[in-house]
């Protein structure tokens, strides 16, 4: 939420500019498209009661508008700006005011004395916001102390400053300040709005803003109360079971501060440990404690893959039949030279002709069947799916089912007329090779001469040779194939690039060599490599007579027996890149990157120790503190245990609780930047001022103040 | 399909059939049980089946007991031969450029 409490409307004096002129639609337009909830119409010595009116009335409830003026005051001889903005209530009598003061003068010409901007506003419930130091043309302290002795409310009078960082200063010096956009270009509204100051707390009415101005404890409280407080009875300590402490934890932004030493970070484990019981998941977030390389497991402790995730075959059975496979012996040449040398004499079976048939090829046939066999086994086991899948009967309807049904079984009929034809073939060839074999042996047997061999051996032996080659082909097809490597995206180096935690992968085919690469499985590395040479080795020496002497050499490699399918040969390589480039992240960047994580996770409860460890100002400002911010925003819990400034103080918390330590022992207090102060929970102490302790206890607490832009947490 | 021919070498010491491929030509003895040379020749066949399919035809005109061996010997082979092509073909094992 943010406010502007210096806006123009009009071009009222000569020098203003022509684009400063807005008419309420516009503005209406414009306003929509920012985070502006609060504005004062403030134009140089002018109010258009119309205008504010139908400004008024567009803005319905979305954003407040406010009545208010910026008057050319004369103190001395010199020229200064006040702007006075005045509750919207007396927006009527303040207008009338206006009109009766410029009577007879212009914008131009009209100038006016502190002493009678007093007397002629004060009684409109005014704030005067004086124009201050560097935000020209300026009051002087003087004329600012003079005003303070005029009116009725001290607290009523703010120096406006020209941004944040001259605001934050004021404020550190103990002065209200605020600033605002005095826009001189409605164009440029939408950008110059995201520097306007924030309004942590989010204010009504004027009003409330006037009680803010004056640190109303019961008004901070109402407000803050509107965000849900849980009160929680911790016993944190192992020194001292028995010690409680009490704490309120708001769905905000909750610091816990202290010197070390203090307890923080066991108050933080004992609220962890209340939420867990309370069934929020959580955990104490401490940037020491983890790596980036421990939380990205780069040494792959618990990384595992299998080459299927990647499209890629194990081969586990054709390595299996690799390792198992064996010669095929031929038909001796003696057998047919003892088969030819003897003249058959038996009358019978010289009349026995089948014994003199060829066999026929058998596996072609059987290979022809199986393929028959395969497509009837699919387009079955579809018919079975769609019957049993409700769902697809249920969207397509019956008519398209039953013809889809109608279609299947007539594919069915055809598949199972070729596969009864096929299976017909192959039993017959079957039966007549079995016929040939068993009358070659019984008229061996019958007359005691010598078998007729009826193969050569040549069919068995390449069989043999070729379902080796078969698998293999698949096996080092497979084993060739590359793996994209896994990329996951770790966070923002800001100028440096994103960051990316890299996985390469890798088949060991024998060649690769690179010491950064482990295996993913429990093997090791050489036996990996060797065993990927020996396929390649087998497969040079597939046709040769030494094939099962290298077939023996690959189950001989030494680990092995460990290698039964192609994740076995993974190897993988996991590091940090940015880029493509492998980058090496340091350990602020890590503690950056991990810190940035924690706050991307969707959780209803953050607890973080001490997140400023290893990160540098910029990056807490800019990128941690409005992170933490949005999530507050979100209403949810965060609950952080600092000793910087940056984020116990940037963060403007709705609760602080520090704790405290002196020889009597340990005290607990709470507070927030509002009230600005610090309760003791036992009332033992009294209440500490939560700007001097912040500044005195956080590391950097000084810069802190003196650079904030913030309203309402000042003292 | 390309036919080739197979011989008979008929020695003092060994008789042995010869199988011809172009100008290539492989040699069974057949007096002797040597199956090792007997596999380097599958091989070598099995080398040549995947470049195209082809069989053997006997040129013999003795009718002595190698040429019936022979006869046998090419006819079974012939068929194993046609087996094994369709075994090729059917796993693409072929080399189709050549």
């Amino acid at each position: 939420m943010k406010i502007d409490i210096h806006v123009h409307t009009k071009k009222c004096k000569a020098g203003d500019s022509e684009h400063r002129y807005i008419n309420a639609e516009h503005f209406d337009e414009i306003i929509r498209l920012t985070d502006v909830k609060i504005l004062a119409i403030t134009n140089h010595n002018h109010f258009d009661l119309v205008q504010y009116q139908e400004i008024f009335n567009l803005a319905q409830n979305d954003y407040q508008i406010w009545p208010g003026i910026e008057l050319d005051i004369v103190e001395g001889g010199r020229r200064a700006h006040l702007i006075v903005v005045v509750n919207p209530k007396n927006v009527e009598p303040f207008s009338q005011k206006i009109n009766e003061l410029l009577n007879g003068k212009t914008s131009d010409n009209f100038t006016i004395t502190l002493e009678e901007t007093v007397k002629n506003f004060d009684s409109y419930d005014p704030i005067y916001i004086a124009h201050y130091q560097a935000k020209a043309p300026n009051l002087l302290d003087e004329d600012v102390n003079k005003l303070i002795g005029l009116v009725s409310n001290k607290k009523r009078v703010l120096k406006e400053a020209t941004n944040s960082i001259s605001a934050g200063i004021y404020i550190s010096h103990g002065h209200n300040s605020i600033y605002g956009s005095d826009i001189h270009n409605w164009n440029e509204y939408i950008d110059i709005s995201s520097s306007l100051p924030d309004l942590r707390l989010p204010v009504e009415s004027f009003e409330q803003f006037c009680f803010l101005l004056e640190k109303d404890v019961a008004t901070i409280n109402t407000i803050l109360d509107k965000k849900t407080k849980e009160s929680i009875e911790l016993f944190p300590f192992y020194s001292d079971p028995f010690e409680s402490v009490n704490v309120s934890v708001y769905n905000d932004i909750n610091i816990i501060f202290g010197s070390k030493g203090t307890g923080k970070s066991d108050i933080l484990h004992a609220l962890s440990k209340y939420y867990n019981d309370l069934g929020f998941k959580n955990k104490v977030y401490e940037s020491s404690a983890k790596t980036l390389e421990v939380t990205y497991d780069l040494k792959g402790h618990t990384f595992d893959k299998n080459v299927l995730e990647f499209d890629i075959a194990e081969c586990t059975q054709e390595l299996k039949d690799i390792r198992n496979s064996s010669e095929k012996n031929i038909t001796s040449l003696s057998s047919y030279l003892r088969y030819f040398s003897i003249d058959q004499t038996n009358k019978i079976s010289k009349k026995l002709k089948v014994q003199d048939f060829t066999p026929l090829d058998e596996p072609t046939s059987a290979r022809d069947f199986n393929e028959i066999a395969t497509s009837l086994e699919q387009v079955q086991n579809f018919i079975k799916y769609i019957d049993s899948d409700e769902l697809i009967q249920e969207i397509i309807g019956s008519e398209l089912y039953l013809e889809l049904k109608f279609v299947i079984e007539k594919i069915l009929i055809r598949l199972k007329t070729e596969s009864e034809k096929r299976i017909i073939d192959l039993r017959s060839i079957s039966l007549f090779n079995q016929i040939i074999n068993v009358f070659v042996e019984e008229i061996a047997k019958k007359t005691g001469q010598p078998q007729k061999p009826i193969s050569t051996g040549f069919g068995k032996y390449a069989s043999n040779r070729i379902k080796i080659e078969k698998d293999l082909r698949k096996v080092l097809v497979n084993i060739s194939k590359t793996i994209p490597p896994i990329v996951e995206y770790v966070g923002n180096l800001g100028d440096k690039g994103k960051l990316y935690c890299q996985t390469n992968l890798v088949i060991q085919d024998g060649k690769f060599i690179n010491s950064d690469f482990t295996p993913v499985k429990k093997v090791t590395k050489n036996p990996q490599r060797n065993f990927a040479n020996a396929l390649d080795v087998v497969f040079k020496y597939l046709y040769t007579n030494t094939l099962f002497e290298k077939i023996t050499e690959l189950n001989q490699v030494e680990g092995s027996e460990a290698i039964n399918n192609l994740s076995d040969l993974l190897i993988f390589h996991r590091h940090f890149s940015i880029n493509g480039n492998k980058y090496a992240p340091s350990s602020g960047e890590s503690s950056m990157v991990l810190l940035h994580n924690e706050l991307l996770e969707e959780k209803e409860i953050y607890i973080i120790d001490e997140p400023e460890k290893s990160l540098g100002n910029d990056y807490i400002s800019n990128v941690i503190v409005p992170m933490l911010k949005e999530k507050a925003q979100a209403g949810r819990k965060i609950i952080i245990a600092t000793h910087d400034a940056n984020i116990a103080v940037r963060t403007l918390p709705y609760n602080s609780i520090y704790r405290e330590h002196d020889i009597k022992g340990y005290y607990t207090y709470q507070g927030n930047p509002f009230t600005n102060s610090l309760v003791c929970n036992n009332s033992l102490k009294s209440d500490l001022d939560w700007k001097e302790i912040s500044m005195k206890t956080l590391e950097g607490g000084k810069g802190a103040f003196g650079e904030r832009g913030k309203i309402y947490g000042n003292s | 399909m390309e036919t080739h021919k197979a011989t008979i070498n008929r020695e003092n010491a060994k008789t042995s059939l010869c199988l011809s491929i172009g100008d290539r030509e492989f040699e069974i003895i057949l007096t002797e049980d040597k199956p090792n040379e007997v596999k380097s020749v599958f091989n070598q066949l099995l080398l040549e089946l995947k470049n195209r399919e082809f069989n053997f035809v006997l040129e013999d005109s003795n009718e002595d007991l190698f040429y019936h061996i022979c006869l046998e010997y090419i006819s079974q082979l012939n068929a194993e031969l046609s087996s094994i092509y369709n075994e090729l073909k059917d796993y693409d094992l072929l080399n189709l450029d050549e």
